[in-house]
């Protein structure tokens, strides 16, 4: 019987093969701890009190979810986390500089057949580059810059095959929808997903990486996708270490297979407080937003970014709608820049804010909404009074579907408006 | 502490509890472990914390933990002195936080067991008794070096003591 991804990467790392269900001590190749968790983290290494940390020039501290930081305390946080990395030698990345999965892919920091982790569930991100990355917490963290490595629990793969080609104007985001709406919230839970099929290969990075990152909703420890020409020319450009791509064997043993006909999937919306209460955008049409927010590690990329100035280039938003556009990462801010996509945002009633996790979650206090109020966000969660009051909603779909959306003021299908169908020269 | 054979009374605790938001200061902010402690899971179990004895095992329903990733939700029943917690599936960060602060996790079917049943956990056995009901549940015993780590009182102690670990 053959290996999945999870299986062959865990045991390349625990240096003999690692079966599912198994639990193995594994060489981590890079960390990650964002300020959210710093506090946490920070007071476990003390408990830990070891000497030298010889794994901290491969663990990077990122300033990103206090971004600005909103109170004393977090501004204190940050201070411990600078102090920290100099001190350590370990990477830090600050203020503005953007979300930790998307700094760490662009800073060169993770390659194909690595095994990563990250103090947020959201690490499954670094899966879109056949890295295995899973969240973990701050006594994790402490582990690997002391020693290294870290054990970890073979988890099963639920391997999902896109049939056929997403039609213009549906995106990654709307194949998770799905997914969350046939799974259910936490429908993985443990488990690893292979992504692999037609789909995936015709997808950007940018898109696969909303892929590996968004499979957190369904509970995921990691979601994988196999690398080709696309992968690596992204990971040479980015400086990334010499990449080992890892593939499933053809015999496999998975917990379960899923096939998907791609090509038939529209555009796809979470409806309010819970990400797997899922319906087609078609059979919501009408329903009247407040706010349209785009950003977030999930969908807060130049193809999304891309995908919102297609649909209001020369247009306004509607009016008594506002829109926030928040850049996963510096990178992703000036590349928009250098496109002009700010200015056609800007110019169409958006404000561009600094790139962080912005309006995810409730913390910088970016956006706190009335009563009654809906907004209609690329984000990747919509629990209730997530945006700070629970007296107002928050529906989850693609950055072209709250573009469109945006732009009538009500939930709108992309493919209905001028350049909602907008998709990247390939 | 061993944690070869527990013994202590069943609490008792609905299923797919997020801990962060029963048992952690995620959305209390401020609040210290001893606060959270006192008011433990009381929104869905309100009698919990005055029930609750140190040494006694938590038996909750499916998916324990899921969608928290809080560590203090972990160092909060410890601070209550669970001895141990037994649920049918958990949430995949709270059981490596438990494992992590030195907390046994057990997945096991909880048919049948009732609010103060005395319990008998041997966790190398891999076996659940709850004599009185003649229930005896059987379970894939703890890895050995998840054991090692549960013996140490948690990962930062085991490596106190094993500074050199390593990949096998």
């Amino acid at each position: 019987m053959g290996y999945t991804i999870a299986e062959k990467i865990l045991g390349a790392h625990a240096g003999a093969p690692a079966r599912a269900g198994e639990v193995v001590v594994a060489r981590v190749d890079f960390s990650m701890i964002h300020d959210a968790r710093a506090e946490n983290a920070l007071k476990q290494l003390e408990k830990l009190g070891a000497k030298s940390l010889p794994h901290a020039s491969r663990t990077a501290l990122v300033l990103d979810h206090y971004s600005p930081p909103p109170t004393p305390e977090a501004a204190n946080t940050h201070i411990a986390m600078r102090r920290f990395a100099e001190e350590r030698g370990a990477v830090l990345y600050d203020v503005g500089d953007g979300i930790c999965h998307q700094v760490l892919p662009e800073g060169g920091h993770l390659t194909c057949g690595d095994l990563a982790v990250g103090t947020d569930t959201h690490s499954t991100t670094y899966g879109a580059f056949n890295a295995f990355g899973t969240g973990v917490e701050g006594t994790d963290v402490s582990a690997v810059m002391m020693t290294g490595c870290l054990w970890f629990r073979v988890p099963e793969t639920i391997r999902i095959e896109l049939h056929g080609r997403l039609q213009p104007g549906v995106w990654a985001k709307d194949v998770t929808l799905t997914m969350l709406g046939r799974l259910g919230a936490e429908g993985a839970n443990y488990k690893a997903l292979e992504y692999g099929g037609e789909a995936v290969a015709a997808m950007d990075i940018d898109d696969r990486m909303t892929l590996s990152n968004h499979a957190a909703e369904l509970g995921a420890k990691a979601a994988l996708l196999e690398a080709d020409e696309k992968t690596l020319a992204w990971l040479k450009a980015h400086g990334a270490r010499e990449p080992r791509p890892v593939r499933a064997d053809a015999d496999a043993a998975y917990a379960q297979r899923i096939e998907i006909d791609a090509a038939a999937l529209v555009p796809q919306v979470a409806r309010r407080h819970q990400i797997d209460d899922v319906i087609g955008v078609p059979e919501v049409v009408g329903q009247k937003i407040d706010f349209a927010l785009i950003g977030t590690c999930t969908n807060g990329r130049l193809d999304d970014i891309r995908q919102a100035a297609a649909v209001l280039e020369g247009k306004r938003v509607a009016k008594g709608v506002r829109m926030i556009v928040t850049p996963a990462s510096r990178q992703v801010y000036l590349a928009a820049l250098r496109e002009g996509l700010v200015e056609t945002l800007t110019a169409a009633g958006a404000s561009v804010e600094a790139a962080g996790c912005g309006t995810c979650v409730n913390i910088t206090g970016h956006l706190i909404t009335g009563d009654d109020q809906v907004v209609i966000s690329s984000a990747n969660r919509n629990f209730k009074g997530r945006l700070g009051n629970p007296r107002s909603e928050i529906w989850i779909a693609s950055a072209a579907t709250v573009a469109a959306s945006a732009l009538t003021g009500r939930i709108t299908d992309p493919r209905e408006v001028a350049g909602g169908t907008w998709r990247a020269a390939a | 502490m061993s944690i070869q054979l527990i013994r202590g009374a069943a609490r008792l605790l609905p299923e797919a509890i997020n801990t962060d938001v029963h048992c952690s200061a995620k959305y209390l902010p401020g609040k210290d472990a001893a606060y959270i402690a006192q008011h433990a899971f009381e929104r869905v179990a309100p009698d919990f914390v005055s029930r609750f004895r140190a040494g006694d095992v938590v038996v909750a329903g499916r998916n324990f933990g899921i969608n928290s990733s809080r560590e203090q939700a972990v160092h909060v029943m410890r601070l209550l002195g669970v001895a141990a917690i037994v649920s049918p599936a958990f949430g995949r960060q709270f059981f490596r936080n438990a494992i992590n602060n030195g907390l046994p996790v057990v997945e096991c079917d909880i048919a049948g067991i009732a609010e103060g049943d005395a319990l008998e956990l041997d966790l190398p056995a891999g076996v659940l008794r709850a004599r009185e009901r003649n229930i005896e549940c059987r379970f894939a015993p703890l890895p050995p070096a998840i054991q090692s780590l549960l013996e140490a009182g948690g990962l930062i102690p085991f490596l106190k003591t094993h500074p050199d670990w390593k990949v096998a």
